[in-house]
Formats: C-alpha cells, sequence, structure tokens
C-alpha cells in the first residue's frame, strides 16, 4: 500500500503539530515546491526554539554551524562590528519563511555574522544530518540552497575584499562607483589659455593637472605636471603656448556609475594617470587619478602595466613578467574575484603582446598595415598565467601588392614576434595556431572565405577549431577591419540553423565531471583522482556559452559578458545567468589559486587538481558549479533538441 | 508478604489488574538540583467529553517535550482513546473529534501504558494543570491502578509569575498566546494546544534564566512564592 494513498493516511495520519509545521513551511520558499514527504521529513526532525528580543541566535564564536533554521515568527538581524569604536551595524534582516545560514551551514564553518533575534523570535530547526538528506533528495531544496549560497558567497567574497581593505587602510574596494572617488569640480581651462596662467593655476589649487574644456565642458585635453616637465625639459615649446596645442588630447572618460576597476584597467591599457568623469552627455563632472586609485588599493596595476609598455628591451619584458605574477598573488590574496583577475593578465598580456609589436615594428616594419588578432582564452580575456599564444594576422593589402606579396612581408616579422611572446612565457601554440603560419596571416576578403569554408563545412575538425576561432579580438591595430569581419561571420551563422546545431551537438560533448551520485567523475587522461578545471569544469559553460551568443547575435566574446548579454536578451532567465557566472568564476577562481599555489612551489602549471585536496567549503562549491554547468548543458539540448 | 497483600488489595480496590510493564517505569521526577536545560519536560493537554470530573473521560492526549530549551517534534504524543460508549455529542464541536474518530483510537490500556512510558517519570506542564492532572490521574488509576504522581507545573501561573507587567486581556491560553502573538494551528486539538502551551513554556524559561532560575527546585519555589503573593492580594 502507498504511503500516500487517503486511505492509508487517513488511517495512519500524521500527528497534528507536524501537520501543522508541514502547513507552515508549504507557505514559503522552497518548500512551495517540494514534495510532501520531504516537508514530513523536516517536520519530524525539527525543534523549535524561542528567542527573546535581543538573544544571540547563532555567533562566530560558536564553531562551525551545525544546523539549519527557518523563522517561524519574529525577525533575525545579522550584526557585524565596525573597524571604529565597537559600534555594530545591521547587515541583513531575515523575516517569517526565511532560512539561515546556508553559506555557513554549506561550508561547515562558523557564521561570519552575529545572528540576533529582534522582537520575540521562534526558529525552527533541523540539524546536519536532517539537512543533508533534504539536499540530497529534494531537488528543489538543493537548488534554493545553492542559490542562496551564491548570492551568500557574494557578500563572503565582499567581507573578504573588506577584510583585506582594512589592512590596506582604504575603505572600499574596486567595485565602488567611480563617483566616490572622483574629484568634484576639477580644475579647468579653455584651450587657449597660456601654459604658464594654467600652471599658475594649478599651482594655487595645489593639484597636478588641469582639464581642458570647450564652451560646453566637453574636456578636449588634458595637461599634466609630467607633461610640464617633458615640456621643459625637452623645450618643445614657450611657456606663452597656447595650452591647446601642448595638452594630451581626447583624455579618457568614463562615466560616474563606471566602478574604480574600470577605471584602473583604463589607466593600464593606456598609459594614463587620469580618468575624467563625465555625465551622460559627455560633459565634465569630476576627475579620478592614478594615486586616488592607489590609495585605496594599493596594487601596482597602472604602474606595471605602464613599466610594460615603455619597455625598450624584450629583456625587461620577460623580466617583468614575475611581477605580473606577483600581482595576481597579491590580488587573489586581497580577494579580488576570478573575474577582475583574469581581466587584469588579459590587459597586461595584451600590453606585453602591444609593446612586442611595437618593439619589433620599431626595428623592422613589414610595410604593410595589420590587426593582430588573438583567439581563443585570451580572445575571450579569460587567459591565466597558463597560456598558449593563439594568434593570427588580418592584414590590409597594400596598393600594388599581391596578397601574397604582403604575406612575405608580414610572415618573418609575425616569425620572431611568436618567438618573443614565447620568451615572455606565452607558451607557443602546439597546433600551429600562430600569426606566422602562412594559413592565419590572412587579408580581410581570405578571412572571410576561411569563414565561409569554415562554417559551411563543419567538419570535426573544425567544430574543435571553433572555440579557438570564433573567439577573437584584436590586441594591436586598427579594430575596423575586424568588426567588419565579425560582422558578416555573426550574419552568416545566425543564418546558419546546421551551423548552430552541430556547434551545440559539440558543446555537450563534454560533460562536467559529475556521476551519477553526484560524486566527481575524474578526468580521464590525468592522475588517478584528478579533475581538469579548464576541459571539465570551464568548458562546458565557454562553449555553451558561444552557441548561445553566436546564435542570437552577441559580438562579445568574454563567457561572462556573453552571459550578461543573453540575459539582457532574454535567452537566459536572469537567475539562471547569474547562477551559472558564479559556477563559471568559481572554478576559475580554484584554478587560478591552484595556479598560484604551484608557482609558490616551483613547479609546473597544470588545470589538473585532487578534489581531496581542497577544503570541504571549496569541494562542495566546486560540485555544485559543476551541476550548474549540466543545468546550462541541459538547456543547449532542450533548444536544439539535441 | 506485605508488599504482596498490598498488591492483592490494589487490585481488588481497582477494576483491572496492575500491568507488569508498570513495574519498569521510572519514578517520577521530584524538583531538585536538575538543570531546566538538561531536563526533560512534558507539556501536555487533554481533551475531555466535560468539564465535570468525576464523570467526564479522557478522549485525546497531546503532548510535546522540551529539553535544551526546545520543543523537539521527533519526541511528540498525539492520540485520540478509544471510547465508543461514551456519549461525545456534548463536547464534539469543541475539539472536532467525532464518534468516527474515537472508535479508530487506541485501547485506552495501551495507549495510557505507552503514555506512561513515553512521559518518563519526567515532569509535566498543562495550562490549568489542575484540571489536566485530576483527570489524567483518576484516568491512570481506574484503567491501570497507577497511583504515583508527576511533578506538575502549571503553566497559567508561570506566565503572570514571569511577566508581571504583562497584561494579556485575559487568564487563558488563547490570551497569553496572542499576547506573544502565537499562532495555534488548531485550537481545542489536544496535540496543539499543547504546542502552544510549550511556546509559552519557552517564552517563561528563557525569562527565567535571565532572572537567574536554573533548577526544577528553584522554578517550583518561584511558583510557590508567586501563588502565596497572588493568594495574599486575593484576600
Amino acid at each position: 500500500m502507498a504511503a500516500s494513498s487517503p486511505a492509508t493516511s487517513r488511517d495512519n495520519p500524521r500527528p497534528q503539530n507536524t501537520r501543522a509545521i508541514m502547513a507552515f513551511l508549504r507557505e514559503h520558499a522552497p518548500f512551495t515546491s517540494m514534495d510532501e514527504n520531504h516537508l514530513a521529513h523536516f517536520a519530524e526532525h525539527a525543534s523549535l526554539r524561542f528567542y527573546a528580543d535581543g538573544d544571540v541566535v547563532l555567533s562566530p564564536d560558536e564553531g562551525p554551524v551545525t544546523r539549519f533554521h527557518i523563522v517561524k515568527q519574529g525577525r533575525i538581524v545579522g550584526e557585524r562590528g565596525s573597524l571604529k569604536d565597537g559600534e555594530t551595524e545591521t547587515t541583513f534582516e531575515i523575516s517569517v519563511g526565511e532560512c539561515f545560514p546556508l553559506a555557513a551551514l554549506i561550508g561547515e564553518r562558523p557564521t561570519h555574522t552575529l545572528h540576533r533575534a529582534a522582537g520575540d523570535t521562534f526558529c525552527l530547526s533541523i540539524e546536519n544530518d536532517a539537512f543533508i538528506t533534504l539536499l540530497s533528495e529534494s531537488e528543489a531544496f538543493r537548488d534554493f540552497c545553492i542559490r542562496g549560497v551564491s548570492s551568500l558567497l557574494d557578500q563572503v567574497n565582499q567581507n573578504i575584499q573588506s577584510n583585506a581593505m582594512v589592512s590596506m587602510g582604504g575603505g572600499s574596494s574596486l567595485d565602488t562607483p567611480l563617483e566616490r572617488y572622483a574629484i568634484r569640480n576639477p580644475i579647468v581651462c579653455s584651450p587657449d589659455l597660456p601654459v604658464r596662467k594654467a600652471v599658475a593655476r594649478m599651482h594655487e589649487n595645489s593639484v597636478g593637472s588641469i582639464v581642458i574644456t570647450n564652451d560646453t565642458r566637453h574636456p578636449k585635453g588634458i595637461f599634466t605636471l609630467r607633461d610640464l616637465r617633458t615640456l621643459v625639459a625637452e623645450e618643445r615649446a614657450p611657456l606663452d603656448t597656447p595650452i591647446g596645442q601642448v595638452m594630451t588630447p581626447d583624455p579618457c572618460c568614463l562615466t560616474a556609475e563606471a566602478d574604480a576597476f574600470e577605471a584602473a584597467m583604463k589607466m593600464a591599457e593606456f598609459h594614463f594617470s587620469h580618468v575624467c568623469v563625465v555625465d551622460d552627455d559627455g560633459r565634465l563632472i569630476g576627475m579620478v587619478s592614478e594615486r586616488d586609485l592607489f590609495a585605496l588599493q594599493r596594487v601596482d596595476l597602472v604602474n606595471l602595466a605602464r613599466t610594460i609598455g615603455t619597455a625598450n628591451h624584450l629583456r625587461t619584458l620577460v623580466s617583468l613578467r614575475t611581477d605580473v605574477s606577483r600581482l595576481v598573488d597579491a590580488m587573489l590574496a586581497h580577494g579580488a574575484d576570478s573575474g577582475q583577475v583574469v581581466k587584469i593578465i588579459t590587459t597586461l598580456n595584451d600590453v606585453t603582446v602591444r609593446r612586442v609589436l611595437e618593439l619589433n615594428l620599431m626595428k623592422n616594419d613589414p610595410g604593410v598595415p595589420f590587426t593582430w588578432l588573438t583567439f581563443g582564452s585570451e580572445g575571450r580575456q579569460e587567459q591565466t598565467l597558463l597560456t598558449d599564444q593563439d594568434n593570427g594576422i588580418l592584414f590590409v593589402t597594400p596598393d600594388g601588392m599581391s596578397e601574397d606579396q604582403a604575406r612575405e612581408k608580414l610572415l618573418p616579422f609575425a616569425e620572431t614576434v611568436t618567438k618573443e611572446l614565447a620568451e615572455c612565457g606565452f607558451t607557443l601554440c602546439k597546433g600551429n595556431i600562430m600569426a606566422s603560419n602562412p594559413k592565419l596571416c590572412l587579408s580581410g576578403d581570405e578571412w572571410d572565405e576561411w569563414f565561409l569554408r569554415f562554417i559551411d563545412a563543419s567538419t570535426p575538425q573544425n567544430l574543435v577549431y571553433s572555440s579557438i576561432f570564433l573567439d577573437m579580438r584584436a590586441v594591436f591595430g586598427d579594430r575596423a577591419p575586424l568588426d567588419k569581419l565579425l560582422d558578416k561571420v555573426l550574419t552568416r551563422i545566425r543564418k546558419n540553423d546546421l551551423f548552430q546545431k552541430m556547434l551545440a551537438g559539440n558543446a555537450v560533448q563534454r560533460k562536467p565531471p559529475l556521476t551519477m551520485f553526484r560524486n566527481f567523475r575524474y578526468a580521464p587522461d590525468g592522475d588517478r583522482k584528478s579533475l581538469d578545471l579548464k576541459r571539465q569544469g570551464l568548458a562546458p559553460f565557454v562553449e555553451a556559452a558561444r552557441v548561445f551568443a553566436l546564435a542570437n547575435g552577441v559580438a562579445q566574446a568574454n563567457t561572462l559578458e556573453r552571459m550578461d548579454q543573453l540575459a539582457k536578451k532574454g535567452v537566459f532567465d536572469p537567475k539562471d545567468a547569474n547562477a551559472w557566472k558564479e559556477a563559471y568564476s568559481l572554478i576559475q577562481a580554484i584554478r587560478m589559486r591552484s595556479h598560484q599555489e604551484l608557482l609558490n612551489r616551483n613547479e609546473p602549471l597544470s588545470n589538473y587538481i585532487n578534489p581531496d585536496d581542497l577544503n570541504p567549503l571549496d569541494r562542495r562549491i566546486l560540485r555544485e558549479s559543476f551541476r550548474q554547468a549540466q543545468r546550462l548543458q541541459q538547456k543547449l539540448e532542450v533548444t536544439y533538441q539535441l | 508478604m506485605i508488599n504482596s497483600l498490598k498488591q492483592l488489595i490494589g487490585r481488588i480496590g481497582s477494576k483491572g489488574a496492575k500491568h507488569p510493564r508498570l513495574e519498569d517505569l521510572p519514578p517520577p521526577v521530584v524538583p531538585g538540583e536538575q538543570s531546566l536545560t538538561d531536563c526533560r519536560l512534558i507539556v501536555l493537554d487533554l481533551e475531555t467529553t466535560g468539564l465535570n470530573q468525576s464523570k467526564d473521560e479522557v478522549i485525546a492526549i497531546g503532548a510535546v517535550a522540551i529539553q535544551d530549551n526546545a520543543v523537539d517534534l521527533s519526541d511528540q504524543f498525539d492520540l485520540v482513546l478509544r471510547r465508543p460508549e461514551l456519549d461525545i455529542s456534548e463536547t464534539v464541536l469543541i475539539h472536532g473529534i467525532g464518534p468516527e474518530a474515537l472508535t479508530r483510537g487506541h485501547e485506552t490500556e495501551d495507549a495510557l501504558l505507552h503514555l506512561l512510558e513515553w512521559m518518563n517519570g519526567d515532569p509535566v506542564l498543562a495550562y490549568h494543570s489542575a484540571f489536566d492532572q485530576s483527570f489524567l490521574e483518576r484516568t491512570l488509576r481506574r484503567k491501570l491502578a497507577y497511583t504515583k504522581s508527576h511533578t506538575w507545573f502549571d503553566v497559567a501561573d508561570l506566565m503572570p509569575a514571569f511577566f508581571p507587567d504583562s497584561k494579556p486581556s485575559g487568564h487563558g491560553l488563547d490570551d497569553w498566546a496572542d499576547h506573544f502573538g502565537l499562532e495555534v494551528s488548531a485550537r481545542h486539538h489536544a496535540a496543539a494546544d499543547a504546542l502552544a502551551t510549550a511556546e509559552l513554556t519557552l517564552v517563561a524559561i528563557n525569562q527565567a534564566q535571565k532572572k537567574g532560575i536554573s533548577t526544577l527546585k528553584a522554578l517550583s519555589e518561584r511558583l510557590k512564592y508567586y501563588r502565596r503573593l497572588r493568594d495574599v492580594h486575593r484576600h
């Protein structure tokens, strides 16, 4: 007889109080969508506890959390001691029907925040064993807890960051909007003001820079003390020259909503020391200097990028690579998220690639205008310290020259560049996907034809290459030829359902490393008990995001940006997109931490890890992240009816 | 010899024979230095056929246990007794137990034995406990010849004793439940009333411990003191 048949349940009814608790649970997520049996399991294992107003419910001093709680009546507030004068601030509120503390429980650690009752409060709770049973048996409960954890993890992350800030003497993080740092009402002048007077104005206000604006307050240029030094030392112009003639034109501008991280990246990329903050109409409202950012984040990002970008010898570039690794170390230690770190690595790699190209152009210009392309992870701006070169050249055939003639001039140049990049630590590509390969040093028309064949042929080899060539970006040279090419390629793919379906089929080939029983499935080619975080963990996200992006005309190559765009276009549910972004970032973070550890031990970098070496929190996070990868692949299977 | 004579008299005095399982029961707890947190407390509510102690009968027993300052829902008692011969039309409306549910109930003796075993001699709390105590003890005496007295605490005294400044709108369970914003899932259902009473007990014990009362004995004395004070005011 089935336990759920009406006859049985009338003969053997659940106790009144069990039924009452089930009815209470049923009104709140995630219990609304849970099975009757799972609710009963909760109710039968629950304890009911009372906390008077102000009583401590959970405290960081109590050791690892062992119970899962839900507020039955009343309210709980999270309290954190602030840095000064022992005052506390409320960080969150948990009200009737809400569950806590997810992250600490799943992480088997103490809570970071003091939980205190606000008003007379009753909580139902179950012990860890009952919680684990529910977690493993109820899909709805599991989903809820993991999503809860991922948003909580954000908070934890922010905690780590703010802790780092405390030790660094700053007050906020790189995520903070720029307007918080911007100097309001920066010193400005018009372009016709003589340099002498402009410098006097800077001196009066004791600032190191002045913004040159037009009548409508749009920034036209910037002049800094460093410019003055060069002007005087090199005797470029007399001091009564209008400042408009000696300023650095077209200053870098960001809006006030941009965050400090973006500003730091811009400075690092273009070697500016100042960024203008403008309103939506482009009018100047403030100014942020490199020093302002340094004050909050003592990371030599901008300085390092500038040193790389102005290095005069390959030797110097090679030696600077150690600094890049040290910087990544520091950023990870300070709790920067993996998305920021990979972007920093990519930016510094870009700067290095550009400098190698510039140095070679100075020595030996092939005389053919070209755009330097990068593919794969570099194209997606997802590089870690372990990186292959995947590059190519898109050239413009000069008048009176055939494509082959242009190629002949470029290939020796490309050969030297790739060799020098290898010296800088960018491993030569085993598959010869490099600009020195005549098949990848092509004109715009040739590339177009190349992609036409690539898409129409859809051979298995092409599908393997899709992860490389369909994620591309210009690092050096004119962007316009690439934009034109990309436009054609995207349109072609959008129209080609068969190609999309084949890409999708290829993307679900690599399954996340979980068994049916939610244990880890180890990599077939690695050591026993090892997981390949790149191929088994990240690749499912990267590949699925690519298929959806290409099919929906998303031009970005970066996986996180692709997911953002797909959520914006309504292809992904925003909650799902967030869960996937988070899962992807968490795997990436674990991978990078492992790289740093290998580096510190002077061992060769590898993407394999043994999950037993991870702490229990990371192990669970990893497992759940892989599960999110499964969900994303399921979406692909449903969409393309695979 | 004297013991067996006593037993014989006991058997004659009560209708049924004394059950061997009764011998294994632990003796009821006497309030001493037992910690309020550590010891197990029973919170109980009875449904009866009426209010007349000499003629009315127990028809449902609901109880929960408190230990470690928490109601542990895996340790509860929710029982409808089998009393088909009783005319229950009078109170059936109040508690919603109809004749059909009554006949499905457990055999009375078995149920009571089970209850005693579950109670384990631990102290019992109830709202207006004098009523529940006398009904239960009379039933136990008549059905099982069980004559020991448990330690009882009245939650109706516990509340005003520890919340002298609170002014609920009356003296009933509903009034205190309302006062603390409790939701009673099914009023006049023995188990639901027992849980509501237990919730009030948790509130009271929380307050008692803040006032430095941490043992059964201290609690018992505090209640005696409260009743004496109340009676003085009454006279």
